[in-house]
């Protein structure tokens, strides 16, 4: 098992290398210059050219990524090159919020969606069990921005219970911190509350179909003692892949909803970043969230031991 | 180890209590709410150096937390403003500035005339209006810690205009141990003596940016002008937030999280009228005056002809609708100096109502274009000027112009425009863009009113009698001088068309109406003077 987690963990460090190769490569060719960005629409030729001689921009590329690669070796992403702000700053200042929105929402929608699809599956073809199908339907179809513009029209200007958006950190108070997060978690679960009662429902109905399940009911065990102790925990690997999966998708993919509700996360820095060509920034934010992928990954690995003993690595 | 429930319930009310420790202090410590302006402003401030940038977003932070040598009043005339007292010799070569008593910089040391000339020196290299000063100067010194002079080689009539222009980028004073880098390298300490202190523990780049009021700034005497006059801070704080989305920013306007937007989409502005606590104040009355550049330096517009042919087929009143839906915040456009103190018809007679397309055809055709592809540059996150750039594309082939559009993100665009090549090496043909109104008033230092050639600003037309004319605006002492100059100017220019409005359009911003106080001046919103109920 150690064998197998140092290998993985060694596979991280090279699939970080290979996303920092790529990602400089293509930023480099990509047409775009942050010198001509910085300078302003009024910036004449010579200011751009003196810009891009002071950020190194006309060294060659191969120096241009020595530079970047040994940087990043000792631990330095570098700086931003608007405001030049370390990296890791940057990146640290963003980190709480994308990780407290992307958290939750996870929280939010394991436990509904897999009570829900649980529920279906135990009453199979009955009102709730339809109702779910509706909500799925829904949930897969409707984009997070519009439920999320409907939800800030009633909870936040007509009804005045929750601010529009923003952001306070946990330092500032628990209650602060949870009250400007209930309107984007309610908004980005709604999907993945969707996918995961689905998933749930489905992987759920396999096993309440297997034998044991029948001998179980007929030495009485309880419903309780059915769907918890024999049925779900049966059913878990698929459903644990699917989290696993989403919530790696949920930590890049949370843009929308930081833009819609003011949410100065990581998924804004990146994009901000795009638009100015901020190079350090986007390179910085992508090797660290393709370690972050692996690490996901490893630690679902991981999880499927606990669910199936029969899993060994 | 058992733990009780009761011990449970403690620990967690200790938790909390711990956790919500920093608020308790930071509500003692932090201005209230009337205190605490919250605005969104149009863009977002990625460059702290006013002087390494011309975003018109870093000039407004530089407003803030730098003062200026001199300010302009409201109806745009230079009045001293960092200058006590100042004096020009009679052959008017020698101009001498005495800086006022109370000037000192956010890290407590005083401001010194040897900041001045640093400043000056730094501005100078990039400004165009900085590099006219240099050219004609023949030594910028201090004469003690208060007074500096600047002598000439010959007189220059709009030094003073020069030192105070609208035009970014301003001359703002910095410590002379930040204005002695290289203007190509920012200077990050935004340590200035303005009014306002960068609060730099609050800044998150990209969320948001705090200012503090400088309670060791001391105001002139004279009543607040435009951005002259006694800068009286009324706030302890102003924060910009960036909300990138304008529909979360409307909406937290509306629910009173915010007190300022700007750039607030037409679309809305029945909202805001519609809504008892905020009010549509225009600030800015200059505007933007949208413009259509071509590359002279290729084919079809290296043809005066088809420049010409431009000028005749763009109908304005249709650009302006698109750009600004509502009649009443736009105006149609004939003069190169816009709607300013220069304005005149000069040589106008191209315009015609709703464009000319027949004639536009006729003067292509004269041009000799022979089907040469014309690719327009669309800025995709700018609506208002991709959705212009689409319809010029669409004017022109009705016309049987071979014009497609090359779609791309600002950044995209920008860098574009600098190759000089033809489209088929990833030249362009036309980009549609927006300047500030005010600007068209200083053809010496706004580079969409040059004709250098390939020496020059983005589309490279050249005419050297212009360039003449244009080199005589310095030399002139008056306004009537200058608005003869400015009819001489412009009987060139249109002849020659190296570009072509597409209309001018204000913007008003949206306010809670608590918020009062607010002084309206182009490019930037000065923070001073506000105040809220």
């Amino acid at each position: 098992m150690t064998a197998y987690i140092l290998r993985r963990i060694l596979s991280t460090i090279a699939v970080m290398a290979m996303v920092g190769i790529f990602i400089f490569l293509l930023l480099r060719l990509s047409p775009g210059d942050p010198a001509a960005i910085m300078a302003g629409d009024a910036a004449t030729p010579q200011m751009i050219a003196g810009i891009r001689e002071q950020l190194g921009l006309n060294d060659p590329l191969p120096v241009q990524f020595l530079h970047w690669a040994v940087g990043i070796l000792g631990g330095d992403f570098g700086g931003s090159i608007f405001t030049a702000r370390p990296v890791l700053l940057l990146i640290s200042q963003r980190l709480e919020p994308t990780i407290s929105l992307s958290l939750l929402t996870m929280i939010v929608s394991v436990v509904t969606g897999v009570v829900f699809g649980m529920l279906a599956a135990w009453r199979v073809g009955g009102v709730f069990d339809r109702t779910l199908a509706a909500f799925a339907a829904l949930g897969f179809s409707v984009p997070v921005f519009v439920v999320g513009y409907f939800l800030i029209y009633w909870f936040a200007i007509s009804a005045h219970w929750l601010p529009v958006q923003g952001y306070q950190p946990i330092e500032h108070g628990l209650r602060l911190w949870l009250v400007h997060l209930i309107l984007p978690t309610a908004a980005l679960s709604f999907p993945y509350i969707a996918y995961f009662a689905r998933i749930t429902r489905a992987s759920m109905l396999e096993v309440l179909s297997e034998d044991y399940m029948r001998t179980a009911a007929a030495k009485g065990a309880s419903s309780y003692s059915m769907l918890f102790h024999h049925a779900l925990k049966n059913a878990g690997v698929p459903i644990l892949t699917v989290i696993g999966i989403s919530f790696a998708h949920l930590i890049s993919g949370v843009v929308v909803t930081e833009t819609v509700f003011n949410i100065p996360g990581v998924g804004r820095l990146v994009v901000d970043a795009i638009n100015n060509r901020d190079y350090p920034i986007i390179q910085g934010v992508l090797i660290l969230a393709s370690g972050l992928y692996v690490l996901v990954n490893l630690a679902v690995d991981l999880a499927y031991t606990l669910i199936d003993p029969r899993i060994r690595y | 180890m058992i733990i009780s429930r009761r011990d449970l319930i403690k620990t967690s009310l200790a938790a909390g209590t711990a956790a919500s420790m920093p608020s308790i202090i930071r509500a003692q410590t932090a201005p209230t709410a009337t205190r605490t302006v919250r605005v969104v402003k149009s863009g977002d401030l990625r460059v702290f150096d006013p002087i390494f940038t011309t975003a018109g977003i870093s000039a407004e932070h530089g407003l803030a937390i730098y003062d200026t040598l001199f300010s302009l009043d409201s109806k745009l005339t230079p009045q001293p403003q960092m200058v006590g007292k100042w004096s020009v010799s009679d052959d008017k070569k020698a101009y001498t500035f005495e800086l006022r008593d109370g000037l000192g910089w956010h890290d407590g040391t005083p401001v010194t005339a040897a900041d001045c000339v640093a400043s000056i020196r730094r501005w100078a290299e990039v400004a165009p209006g900085g590099k006219l000063i240099m050219a004609r100067a023949q030594d910028i010194s201090k004469k003690d810690d208060k007074t500096f002079t600047i002598a000439l080689k010959e007189p220059l009539g709009t030094l003073i205009d020069l030192l105070t222009g609208v035009a970014t980028p301003f001359l703002f004073i910095m410590r002379e141990k930040d204005a002695t880098r290289p203007a190509t390298e920012q200077v990050t300490a935004n340590i200035g003596s303005g009014p306002f202190r960068f609060n730099e523990a609050l800044a998150k780049p990209g969320a948001s940016f705090t200012y503090d009021r400088n309670e060791k700034y001391v105001p002139r005497s004279e009543t607040s002008d435009g951005f002259s006059g006694g800068k009286i801070v009324k706030v302890d704080r102003v924060i910009w937030e960036n909300i990138a989305n304008q529909q979360t920013a409307f909406a937290a306007l509306r629910a009173g999280e915010i007190d300022y937007q700007e750039n607030l989409s037409s679309d809305l502005y029945s909202a805001v009228e519609s809504d008892p606590n905020l009010t549509l104040q225009l600030l800015d009355k200059s505007g933007y005056v949208q413009l259509l550049l071509m590359n002279s330096l290729q084919k079809p517009f290296n043809s005066v002809k088809a420049r010409q042919a431009m000028l005749h087929l763009v109908d304005q009143e249709a650009c302006s609708r698109i750009n600004t839906p509502d009649p009443k915040y736009s105006s149609i456009v004939t003069s190169m100096f816009g709607n300013t103190l220069y304005s005149n018809d000069e040589n106008t007679g191209w315009y015609k109502k709703g464009g000319d397309p027949e004639q536009a055809k006729q003067l292509f055709k004269e041009s000799g274009y022979a089907g040469e592809k014309v690719v327009i540059l669309q800025p995709t996150n700018f609506v208002g000027l991709s959705n212009v750039a689409l319809f010029l594309a669409g004017a022109l082939r009705k016309i049987g112009i071979n014009a497609e559009v090359a779609p791309s993100d600002w950044g995209g665009v920008i860098t574009r425009r600098s190759n000089r090549g033809p489209v088929e090496t990833g030249g362009w043909s036309i980009i549609v863009t927006s300047v500030t109104g005010a600007t068209l008033a200083e053809p010496l230092t706004t580079p969409w009113l040059t004709a250098e050639g390939d020496k020059g600003f983005t589309g490279w037309a050249r005419n050297d009698e212009y360039e003449a004319l244009r080199a005589q605006w310095g030399d002139t002492a008056t306004l009537a001088e200058r608005q003869a100059l400015a009819r001489k100017m412009q009987r060139v220019w249109w002849d020659f068309a190296p570009q072509v409005v597409l209309g001018q359009g204000v913007y008003p911003i949206a306010r809670r109406k608590a918020l009062t106080g607010l002084i309206g001046m182009p490019i930037a919103l000065p923070m001073w003077n506000m105040q809220k109920a």
